[in-house]
């Protein structure tokens, strides 16, 4: 479904990454493992076409996407919740629902999608008139990945949903992932906790310092990481 | 003297500056653009009546729709032809093309048409007055004020009720997110700079209304205006526009009263001494946005 | 340090200078009066464009205001350097205290100088606390009221008509020297710790902050410094045309000064001086183009505007084309070959991407 080939990004001169290249196959719930900095976001946002590839090539069920503008490549059906949630503030949570199904365009479609949000999350169902600025970190997630699933993508991309929640949090979110994946929502999944994430991946990549170091199976990156000599910490995050 | 009329001219001043405010911080909220054309906007509204008033005549009604329609063209035009292509570059890119394309306008008005000022029809209601309370006021300021609220009123509702309205509220708050979301940027920033041609349009009918008159660069004074008012209202907020246009109004007209009748001339300049007292305490502009301004010290 | 490594390290302003130098002497030999009075201009010119370049190039936030410090000066200057009689004669109204008052033409230059750093100290401290945006539509508004002061005061200025009576003093030596001097002094607030300060919060505040830089007071000092210029420019000017008003100093000015400044390229030095010379030897052209038209009278019409409306093209063209200009940031240098050893590092070219600052998509 995406196939993403020697892709590589720049930031002025220097290398945010270079010579990525991953697939995905439909239904698949793949994961891109790494520390900070080794070059994440900066794939996920290549892909969504928020940054321009200097080198590569990404192809989205067969048509190119790479060089073409987001909002293009977002109605192909790639969808990405951004690290940091990018919730728009001063939108209530409806409206930032409302934006989120812009690329759809049947009324009563929106308005059954909007009752399955509010019954996958209830919270934010209480909360549609305030203001996204206002929500707490956790309801943010939400609304991010409520907001991105309003436009029925074909792939969704999540970078880092578990970062800065509180355990409990981190435990629903994924979840929630896996209910998602069950229903058949293909996911490229980006995350610093491993452990858990190799839990539900079906097949991940790890990334360092702007390269693919390993892919495969989720055993064969548990010990690929391992090898590396990687502290794998209480929570399975990775040190750098 | 605080009258009846001081105070609807006040507000009918009020009026007219929250719209230019409005019309800056429409486009500077979404592309960091500080528009110095904006100004032209109005010169050209102004001109539009005067060509139109050559030709066969038309009801003073159609001539301003029309002419307002020239402005609001122009706003996109420039859009296109000029701040497109430096988009990517920077917010000081973008901001020193704005400037040369006010100077190429003003010149070419100056080129085309004449340096010197140009007559321009007005409609009856302008000259006549109205007797409110024991006082005559004009015409003029009361449909000043009653414009801009009818303006503001539609505008609110774009904004509020519908789509286009919530991607442009978006666009401001985060215009790479909002394109993640498939809002066409293209489609968001010509509709900004559409509504900015509409509110400069409508100010310029006013503005030329007072002297009956254009001249080249009728457009520095509103200019002016546009930049003070949205930087004491504060840059980030369309609310905080409209509220420093009514400021600056109100306290324009009030320094009016207060100046002994030499200093009148100075008028800005005692605005502007206002304006940095605000800044002084108030960086980030009097109405704080949900998300401030980068403030620096 | 070594000669040798202050030559390297300050090649920049030797070479410009030379330059300088050497396009005064030529002009001088030549002996052609219209071509002097160019070259005079240039140099004036320049010294308000480097004004411009110590401030926007540093900080990345635009000056408008410049040309309102050329006006405080050149009014100001002229104040204390004309005779009582010619007060007399174009100021009836002038205040007594200043009408008695004669000062050498040097004296009232400093002075010109002096008042328009002067007002900047007064006025644009909180201008400095704003954010970009807001700082340069302030400072623009700045312009604006210093405009408007400077007509309506006309017991001082003779009000929106012109003030004639003016002595000749800036020629083309004069203008030479101090160009060549502030060439260094804007070299020499680049390469100091404050400009250095200044780069640092243009290319990252919060960085800047972080570091424990005090980004108002930089911004404050290179605004002052750079209105001080501006001021002195303007009281040269005012010397050298001996008749002027107050819409000499106002939006045409200053559309001319950024030009100048932005397509040679406003990060650097060396930018100015390259704009400038462009700049002037193109107006010069473009002007001679519309005064044979005018006179030829091919047109119907005299063409006004026209020299504006080319350079406004062109200023557009640049900034789409190459948004930070000729020099793209960098500065002239003395050729490593020559200087017999390897190029230095040194912080004299300005890495960071662009003329303008990037922005995020």
């Amino acid at each position: 479904m995406l196939s993403v080939t020697d892709l590589s990004v720049r930031y002025g001169a220097i290398s945010a990454i270079r010579g990525v290249s991953l697939a995905i196959d439909e239904g698949e719930l793949v994961a891109l493992v790494g520390v900070n900095g080794a070059g994440k976001t900066t794939t996920l946002a290549a892909i969504a076409g928020a940054l321009k590839p200097h080198q590569g090539t990404i192809a989205f069920q067969g048509e190119p996407i790479h060089g073409r503008p987001p909002e293009a490549i977002m109605r192909k059906g790639v969808a990405l919740v951004p690290e940091g949630r990018d919730i728009l503030p001063s939108l209530s949570v409806e409206e930032n629902l409302r934006l989120g199904a812009f690329v759809r365009h049947s009324r009563s479609e929106y308005q059954s999608d909007l009752a399955q949000m509010i019954e996958l999350f209830p919270i934010l169902g209480q909360r549609l008139r305030q203001a996204g600025g206002t929500l707490s970190g956790g309801e943010q997630q939400q609304l991010a990945i409520a907001r991105a699933l309003m436009s029925h993508p074909r792939l969704l991309m999540l970078d880092e949903p578990s970062l800065g929640l509180s355990p409990v949090l981190v435990d629903q979110v994924f979840e929630l992932i896996g209910r998602l994946r069950g229903r058949g929502v293909t996911i490229l999944l980006v995350e610093q906790n491993v452990e858990r994430t190799l839990q539900i991946a079906d097949r991940a990549y790890l990334l360092r310092t702007g390269r693919i170091e390993a892919e495969g199976t989720p055993d064969h990156i548990r010990s690929a990481v391992d090898v590396e000599g990687v502290y794998l910490g209480d929570h399975g995050r990775m040190q750098p | 003297m605080i009258t009846l009329d001081f105070i609807v001219n006040a507000l009918s001043l009020g009026s007219t500056y929250a719209l230019l405010a409005l019309g800056m911080v429409i486009v500077y909220g979404i592309l960091n653009l500080v528009n110095f054309a904006f100004g032209e906007l109005l010169m050209i509204t102004g001109y539009s009546l005067f060509v139109l008033s050559i030709g066969p005549r038309l009801p003073w009604v159609v001539m301003a729709v029309l002419a307002v329609g020239v402005a609001v063209l122009t706003s996109y035009l420039t859009e296109r032809a000029a701040f497109r292509p430096v988009r990517e570059h920077s917010p000081t890119a973008m901001l020193i093309t704005s400037f040369a394309v006010s100077t190429l306008l003003q010149n070419a008005a100056l080129l085309i048409i004449s340096p010197r000022a140009r007559g321009v029809p007005l409609p009856k209601l302008f000259s006549m007055s109205a007797r409110v309370l024991g006082q005559d006021l004009p015409i003029r300021n009361l449909l000043a004020i009653a414009t801009s609220l009818l303006l503001l009123g539609l505008l609110v509702l774009l904004l509020r009720r519908t789509v286009l309205g919530i991607a442009l509220r978006a666009a401001s708050d985060n215009f790479r997110m909002t394109r993640l979301l498939g809002v066409p940027a293209n489609l968001v920033i010509s509709v900004a700079f559409a509504i900015s041609g509409l509110l400069a349009g409508v100010v310029g009918l006013f503005w030329v209304g007072r002297t009956a008159s254009v001249t080249p660069t009728i457009g520095a004074a509103p200019l002016l205006v546009a930049f003070v008012a949205t930087v004491i209202g504060g840059m980030r907020s369309l609310a905080g526009a409209v509220v420093g246009g009514y400021i600056y109004g109100i306290v324009f007209s009030m320094i009016g009263i207060l100046l002994p009748p030499g200093m009148m001339e100075f008028r800005e300049a005692f605005m502007f001494i206002v304006v940095i007292l605000i800044l002084l305490f108030r960086p980030e502009g009097l109405i704080r946005g949900a998300y401030s301004t980068k403030r620096v010290g | 340090m070594g000669l040798r490594e202050w030559l390297e390290r300050n090649s920049t302003f030797l070479v410009l200078a030379v330059a300088l130098v050497v396009l005064a002497a030529i002009t001088f030999a030549i002996g052609d009066l219209l071509i002097e009075r160019i070259v005079t201009v240039l140099f004036i010119d320049l010294v308000l464009v480097l004004a411009l370049q110590v401030f926007m190039g540093n900080s990345g936030i635009l000056s408008f205001s410049v040309a309102g410090f050329m006006g405080i000066g050149a009014y100001g200057s002229v104040l204390f350097s004309m005779s009582p009689a010619a007060k007399a004669a174009a100021l009836p109204d002038l205040y007594p205290l200043l009408s008695g008052v004669q000062l050498p033409f040097l004296a009232s230059v400093l002075i010109g100088g002096l008042l328009a750093a002067l007002v900047a100290a007064v006025v644009s401290y909180p201008l400095m606390r704003l954010s970009d945006a807001a700082g340069v539509i302030t400072i623009f508004s700045l312009l604006v009221i210093i405009n408007v002061v400077l007509v309506h005061w006309s017991r001082l200025t003779n009000g929106p008509r012109t003030l004639f009576g003016v002595e000749r003093f800036t020629y083309l030596g004069t203008s030479a020297v101090f160009a060549v001097l502030f060439l260094g002094v804007a070299w020499w607030f680049k390469e100091s710790s404050v400009g250095l300060k200044l780069r640092a919060s243009r290319d990252d505040a919060f960085a800047a902050a972080a570091v424990g830089i005090n980004i108002v007071a930089v911004r404050y000092l290179a605004f002052i410094l750079s209105a001080f210029m501006a001021g002195f420019a303007g009281a040269l000017w005012a010397h050298f045309i001996t008749s002027f008003s107050p819409y000499a100093f106002y939006l045409s000015a200053m559309f001319v000064f950024l030009a100048m400044l932005v397509i040679g390229g406003p990060m650097s030095v060396s930018g100015a001086v390259i704009g400038t010379v462009l700049v002037t030897v193109l107006r010069e052209g473009l002007r001679s183009i519309e005064n044979n038209v005018n006179m030829s009278k091919i047109l119907s019409t005299n063409l006004v505007g026209f020299t504006e409306v080319v350079m406004s093209v062109l200023l557009v063209v640049i900034l789409v084309l190459r948004p930070s200009g000729i020099m793209g940031g960098r500065e002239l240098r003395w050729p490593a070959a020559l200087s017999g050893r390897n190029r230095s590092q040194g912080s004299t070219g300005d890495k960071s991407e662009g003329g303008v600052p990037r922005a995020d998509v």
